[in-house]
């Protein structure tokens, strides 16, 4: 079956002052998600990225360059990734689409792992 | 869908205390506030890691190890700015190999419990100490229930963890006769634990639930060791469950109060009720009866009444007499004028309550002015009862309370309702 890797954004200044108890709250819905879809034998990792951007590497004439993520035109950047096994790109979606970071982040970019 | 699994916070609150009693066996009571900063510091690594891998297959072990891997990362991050002394070595080493399947253990939140009620701390902290460290609850929630602001809270909690830690105390159930002076401490701490959970301050019904739980988890765990199982200790464990036992029942659908007397006996938990009971059994190899003896026989009249109108009133007057004997508080008092009341007709009760009248305590008290303002009622006083129920509004209550007050205002002469509105 072939694997989906779903990139979740969000907003850069997301890192909102939320009580805990919404955090609390959001991440359950998350979990029961990952949960869900792990039951369905769907899941097959995930994992946060850290909070700060990172780096972004580009060769320059031969030489690396490195500049501050993420993209200024954008302001977003990929806060974690979900890996999935799915029939096909719809089902891919399908599942993506009923993932809370719908409701809490920018939006999920899917894209198929190649099997060669 | 997510019915049956507990919200996070609930989650992390049971493993909380437990953790916590775990990591200052390993490590010391010295250490309290750098263990409570890595149980906190596991708990959001637990927030970021489960929305991306799900729920672990055993949170709680999950949570036992991050939060013994945070502590452990804590002391190696003292160890670079001023080298460990020679106890936290070693107790870093034993943290190393420390089994999580080994948190929950009943003498381990006993010997916390030593640690948190130390004499060395007033009453009130060591309430507060025992919500935080042995209970789990946080700044927040131990705030709300002292009417107090949580960046206060956290001071006292700060202050008070120093003063521990600078008396290097070691982490054990304390033995002979010490151990009888130090239970005291212990049964004050949850008795409050109790009692400021059975009547909730402002919107916090919840809070109060839970910790009348504690409050139960608690004296079991003293019940079951048997240096602290004395027969004043299995009083307190009467007091609580035959209280706890009607917790179902003590408010209606939308939260409103249920007064005793309406309450349906029926639905009363047979399971706490006996439980109750037998601790009140256990409790009468007493050489001398306490207060909380009292307190306990007078839940049980209430307990085993088969109805409000047959409960044993004169029973309930002679055991409120010896307790104001023992503990000459005004609320002690007033609660003997109510029974009194009962036993011999309202215009007795009234007389004993106007007794009370000046006590500044009282003054701000709504029981006291709502147990005048129904025995004037009864008296046909309706003027007076209205006046009575308009001052017990004056005074701090919850949602329930006030709504109580207000339907019996409406029992009241007309003149009182308008006085009011």
């Amino acid at each position: 079956m072939p694997s989906f890797m779903l990139l979740l954004h969000r907003p850069l200044e997301r890192r909102s002052m939320a009580d805990p108890e919404t955090v609390a709250k959001v991440t359950r819905e998350y979990m029961d998600w990952a949960d869900r879809t792990r039951a369905a034998g769907r899941l097959k990792g995930g994992s946060k990225l850290t909070d700060d951007a990172g780096r972004i590497l580009r060769n320059q004439g031969g030489r690396v360059a490195a500049t501050d993520g993420p993209f200024v035109e954008s302001k977003e950047i990929v806060g974690g990734y979900f890996l999935i096994s799915a029939g096909d790109y719809a089902e891919a979606c399908r599942i993506a689409s009923e993932c809370p970071h719908m409701k809490y982040g920018s939006h999920i970019e899917v894209r198929q792992v190649e099997e060669l | 869908m997510t019915d049956a699994v507990p919200a996070l916070e609930d989650l992390f609150r049971h493993e909380a205390g437990k953790i916590c009693a775990w990591l200052v066996r390993l490590l010391g009571p010295g250490r309290l506030e750098l263990i409570e900063d890595a149980v906190q510091d596991a708990f959001s690594a637990a927030l970021a890691q489960w929305r991306f891998e799900g729920t672990p297959q055993r949170p709680a072990a999950w949570l036992a190890i991050a939060a013994r891997n945070k502590a452990l990362d804590r002391l190696r991050r003292e160890t670079r700015l001023e080298s460990l002394d020679p106890n936290d070595e070693a107790a870093a080493w034993r943290l190393g190999f420390a089994n999580p399947q080994e948190t929950g253990k009943p003498d381990d939140t006993l010997a916390l419990m030593f640690v948190a009620c130390h004499p060395a701390l007033s009453d009130e902290e060591q309430t507060m100490l025992t919500l935080q460290a042995v209970c789990g609850f946080n700044a927040r929630q131990i705030a709300r229930a002292f009417l107090a602001t949580p960046e206060a809270v956290t001071q006292r909690l700060v202050r008070a963890k120093r003063r521990l830690r600078d008396l290097k105390l070691t982490v054990e159930i304390p033995e002979g006769t010490e151990l009888a002076g130090r239970l005291a401490g212990l049964l004050n701490a949850i008795y409050l634990l109790f009692t400021g959970g059975y009547t909730a301050a402002e919107g916090e019904r919840l809070m109060a639930e839970e910790r009348c739980a504690e409050a139960l988890r608690l004296v079991t765990i003293l019940c079951e060791h048997p240096g602290t199982a004395t027969a004043e200790t299995h009083a307190l464990a009467a007091l609580i469950c035959l209280h706890h036992a009607r917790t179902a029942t003590r408010t209606g659908a939308r939260g409103d109060i249920v007064l005793l007397a309406e309450q349906d006996r029926a639905r009363w938990d047979a399971t706490l009720l006996a439980r109750g009971f037998g601790h009140l059994r256990q409790a009468m190899a007493a050489t001398e009866l306490t207060a909380l003896h009292l307190e306990a026989g007078i839940a049980a009249v209430h307990a085993s009444a088969p109805s409000f109108a047959q409960t044993d009133w004169r029973a309930l007057v002679h055991y409120y007499e010896a307790l104001v004997e023992l503990k000459p508080t005004p609320v002690v008092k007033l609660n003997a004028a109510i029974a009194r009341a009962y036993a011999e007709g309202p215009a007795a009760g009234l007389a004993q309550l106007e007794v009370l009248a000046g006590n500044t305590r009282l003054s701000r008290y709504a029981p006291y002015h709502a147990a005048r303002g129904d025995l004037l009622l009864k008296l046909e006083r309706r003027a007076e009862a209205g006046d009575a129920l308009l001052q017990a509004l004056e005074c701090p209550l919850n949602g329930a309370e006030r709504d109580y007050l207000m339907r019996k205002l409406r029992a009241c002469s007309p003149s009182a309702r308008q006085a009011h509105s």
